[in-house]
This record gives C-alpha cells, structure tokens and sequence, in this order.
C-alpha cells in the first residue's frame, strides 16, 4: 500500500515532473529575490545593519530618518558616559590627491574604538586626520594614500578599509569626532546627527532626553527602514515575494485538482476494490510531500549554485535561516494547495467503477 | 461457510429524477447459495446494476436488508461497507477497470496488503492465481500491454485473491467478442466451483446463460426467476 503512490509517480513521470519543475522555479524565484533582498539590504544599510546598537536619540521632526535628524552636542558632557555615543552621518564625496575624480561615500563619525565602531581604533585621535573606508573602494584606494574632502579640502589618511560598511548604497567613510568638528568648521560644539545606546538604559535614556529637548528614541531596525530608499527597496521585493506564493498556491491547488478530476474513475475503482477515503487521501498526501521536498531541495542547490556563477557586483545574500524559513512556507503553501483535490478524493464513488466502457 | 452468503430482503431503492422519485427496485427479494453462479438479465435502466451496486455493498438501499455472511450491511458506514467490500466480495466490471500504474501481479497484491492479508505464503497464492487465469507468463506486465480478453482475466483473478465469499461481475462480457466471452465465464464458474464460492454475473448476452446455474430476469424493480438452465 506505501509503495502505491511512488509507483503511481515513477509511471506518470511526465505529469509529476511537470508538476515538480513548476514548483522548483517558483521555489528558485522565490529564493533568489529573497537573497537579492538580503543583498540590496546589506549593500544599502550594512553599517547600521552591523553597528551593535540597540536605539538611537534622534529629532523628532525628522521622523526616523537619521540623515535628517540634526543635535547640537556638547561633547565634554557626553563622551562622559561611554555607553551613550555620538554619531555623525553626512553624505559627501572624496577625491585623490591630483585627481578630480570624485567618489560618493558617506562620513560616519564615531568615537575611535567606541562600541559603535570596535575596529575603529586605528583612527588617530589627535592630529593628523584619518579615514577608515569601506572594502570596496580598495580597488581605487590603496592603504596610505592621502584623499580630499570634496566640500572643505581637508586632507585625509587612508588607514585601512573595514568590510561591510555602507549607508544607503554609498561606502562608508569613518572618522573620528575630531576630523567631524574639523570638517565641519572647527568648534567644540559641532552638529551631530543622533546619539546611541547599546542597551535599554531608561535612566541614560531620560537623562538624555532631558539634555537634549525634541527628540525621541528610535529602534536601530526602524532607523535602518528609514534609511533613503531602503524601504522602498525591500517592499517592492517583499510584494514580489509575497505574490510568487499566492501565485504558486493557486497554480499547485490547480494543477493538484485537475490531476485528481482526471483520475476519479480510478479513484472509484480502487474503492470498489475496499480502498478507503483516508488511504487514498493520505497516499496523495504523501506524494504532495515527497514532490515539495524533492522540488524545494533541488531549487535550494540550484541557487547554492545559481550564487556562485553571479557576477560580484550583484549583491546576493544566501540566508540559510531565511531560506529555510521560505521552504517551509513553500511546503506548507503545496500541502495546502493539495487540499482542493482532497474534497474530490472523498467525493470519488465507486460506483463510477460500473457500467463504465474505456 | 454459510449456506446463503448473501440475502437481500425486500429492499427498495429510489432515485430523485426531477420531481418524481423513481423506483429503480422495488421490494425485491433474493437469495444466493454456495457454489451456484446465478446470471441476472433484463432490459437496460431495469434496474440490474442497481441491485448488483446494492448487492455488492457500494450502495445503501433506502429499506429492507442486505446480509452478507450472516451481517445486515444496509445501514453500513462507508467505511464498514469499504470493509466488507475488502473482506467479502469480489469485483468483476464491465471493463477490467486495473490500476494503470501496477504491474499484474501488483494489481492482486494491492487487494492483499489493502485487507492486510499480506504473508510470506502470498506470492506464492498470487502465482497460483495467476496460473489459475492462464496469465503466469504476463505477471510482469502493465495494463496497456494487455489485450482486452487478458485484462478481465487479471481483473477476475483480483476479484478472486482475498478469498470472498462473492463475486459480482458487471456485464464482465461486454467489451468481449464471443469466443473471449465464453472462456472468461467458463473460467469463473470453473473458480467458483473448485473454490466453493457463489458469483452474480449481470449481463445480456444469452450466449453465456447455459454456464450459470440460476436465471433472473429483472423487470420493473423485481427479480424473476426463469426457471432453470434446461428450459
């Protein structure tokens, strides 16, 4: 009786197959959009993305938007508490000294070696002006080399490059609070953009609010959706997602239904002959299961395989736990699909099976 | 073994056409007996495969009773009635009706494992069978690769494998030229007898009527019997 529906699929191969590669497509699309949301979303936001942060203090008229959010710190009183940091985000752009080619990057200010930045410390501190810059500007800047600021012209040191440090799609160039200030114009009281904590601390939290009037604290997930562009980028991913799986549902709950209409007389028969309702639904249960599986693994290997033949500069992020997560979605969403045709298996009558001519 | 596996006791059975109810058998009686194969006839939408559907457990009748080995199945559950057709009858149809996707010898072990009746001594039961249908040398076959004739062979060694006490054969001919039709019915009387079991063969073709051992003629809901097989 187990052996039923393999038999069943090994000698219908071409209907199960077809059936199978309609679900190992949609699964493979739905995996690549996952993983190319992954990547737009590390590509746009890493640095947030990565800063051990738990919320940040920004103004309230700027709505979640750390860019438009603007304090004017003192810092004396702040770098007191180490556990509250300033944080500095200006876009802007950087040259090579005797070119004019200039690159977009993002300032981001931190205290040197701060728990915003930990492998920050290589910024001098006093003196000399240094810049830390994301990985992918090391195919045009190399370590040691002195770059401009494009706006003020101040000259800055390469000191190393740091992995993943982007903020909405441009590198990130850090600094420390002093280069800010000098950047900036020179003054002990310079603007920052929000201050960070990296834990729930109502206490710090309320006295700093009280510090600094019209602000609110904002969770890091919901300063990175306020990113430019970010949400904008992973809704429109997440819609597509979300009809692949409405769309795959009704294509499987289709193709499972018409399959089970065309063998109804068989159905019939094998009740004829004693079967009962709940074993040939469990058989088609069963085969609903072993073709999600087959199908889902398969489509999981492809886009293993799909990752590594893409070009570097397509951002790609392969999330097992995500990806897992989507499996199972996918399954469910064919089990679920099956259950049209499950209504139709009860139905079948085996009286069907009589005075019927092939 | 009973004497009688089967009785039917004054069933009825309607069936809803429009506004009017139709009454397909009305207050019909009948009795089977061990080792006698018993052919009903009669014009079609007399109500034959009604009674053979009634009979056979696939349907309920609306009154009256329906005993199989002793049991009044007519109040049944699907499922109770999906049991005795595992346990107790046999199934010819009017086309083989095989599963397309089984092997011969897989067709006869699905009854087997599905009435978990399935041993070490079953291959050897299946084998006999098969020899028994003159079909040994196609136990590896698939459906399509059958002719017509060796189908309702297979098909009529599948009613057979779960040793029920009854066969029931819907028009087991039809789809037969006459030669074929003759074997295949000389071949489940031969069955019936050696094995001591009863069959109820539905049909219209006279040709097979010298092999059974009762006629019933069908007419209006009711079974008559045309006396017998010499007449």
């Amino acid at each position: 009786m187990y052996l039923l529906p393999f038999k069943e699929m090994t000698f219908f191969k071409v209907r199960y197959l077809l059936i199978s590669f309609i679900l190992f497509f949609v699964a493979i699309l739905v995996f690549v959009i996952s993983g190319l949301a992954n990547g737009l979303s590390m590509n746009n936001a890493s640095a947030i993305i990565n800063m051990p942060v738990h919320s940040i203090y920004l103004q309230k008229s700027a709505e979640g938007r750390i860019d438009r959010s603007h304090f004017t710190l003192d810092l004396e009183k702040l770098t007191a508490k180490s556990e509250a940091q300033p944080i500095g985000i200006q876009m802007g752009a950087i040259s090579k000294v005797n070119s004019e080619d200039k690159l977009d990057i993002t300032f981001m200010s931190v205290k040197p070696g701060s728990f915003l930045k930990p492998d920050s410390k290589s910024l001098e501190i006093n003196g000399g002006n240094s810049v830390l810059l994301d990985r992918s500007l090391s195919r045009t800047i190399k370590k040691g080399m002195i770059v401009k600021d494009a706006r003020s012209g101040i000259s800055l040191k390469v000191v190393g490059f740091l992995d993943d440090q982007t903020f909405s799609h441009t590198p990130i160039a850090l600094i420390s609070l002093d280069t800010w200030e000098e950047l900036a114009g020179g003054s002990n009281k310079s603007e920052y953009n929000g201050i960070a904590i990296n834990k729930t601390d109502l206490g710090l939290e309320k006295s700093i609010s009280s510090l600094y009037k019209d602000g609110e604290w904002v969770k890091k997930d919901q300063v990175v959706k306020g990113i430019p562009g970010y949400s904008a980028e992973q809704n429109s991913l997440y819609m597509m997602l979300s009809f692949l799986i409405v769309i795959a549902l009704f294509v499987l709950a289709a193709f499972f239904y018409i399959m089970t209409i065309q063998k109804t007389v068989q159905l019939g028969i094998l009740k004829a002959i004693g079967a009962t309702s709940s074993q040939l639904v469990k058989s088609t249960i069963f085969q609903v299961i072993m073709l999600s599986i087959v199908s889902i693994a398969a489509a999981v290997a492809f886009t293993k395989g799909f990752m590594s033949i893409l070009p570097d500069d397509i951002p790609f992020i392969f999330d097992f736990v995500q990806m897992a997560k989507f499996s199972g979605l996918l399954f469910i969403v064919s089990i679920f699909g099956s259950l049209l045709s499950v209504f139709n298996i009860v139905k079948a009558d085996p009286i069907q099976a009589m005075g019927r001519v092939e | 073994m009973m004497m009688e596996p089967l009785i039917l006791e004054k069933v009825e059975k309607s069936f809803k056409d429009g506004d009017k109810e139709n009454h397909i058998v009305k207050n019909l009686s009948f009795r089977l007996k061990t080792g006698e194969v018993v052919a009903i006839i009669g014009p079609s939408g007399s109500g034959k495969s009604t009674f053979l559907s009634i009979a056979g457990a696939l349907q309920s009748p609306d009154k009256g009773k329906v005993i199989v080995n002793g049991t009044d199945i007519a109040t049944f559950s699907d499922i109770e009635k999906a049991n005795i057709r595992l346990n107790h009858l046999g199934y010819i149809f009017q086309t083989s009706n095989l599963v397309p996707y089984l092997k011969v010898e897989e067709q006869l072990s699905l009854v087997l494992k599905m009435a978990n009746q399935w041993t070490k001594e079953s291959k050897r039961k299946i084998n006999e069978m098969l020899v028994a249908v003159g079909m040994e040398q196609r136990s590896k076959f698939y459906p399509h690769q059958l002719s017509g004739g060796e189908k309702q062979r297979v098909a009529i060694a599948r009613a057979f494998i779960n040793d029920p006490e009854i066969i029931l054969a819907d028009e087991p001919t039809a789809s037969l030229d006459s030669n074929r039709s003759m074997s295949i019915i000389e071949l489940i009387a031969k069955i019936v007898k050696e094995q001591n079991k009863s069959a109820i063969i539905v049909t219209h073709d006279e040709q097979i009527l010298p092999l059974c051992d009762r006629i019933y003629v069908m007419k209006d809901g009711q079974l008559m019997e045309k006396g017998n097989k010499s007449e």
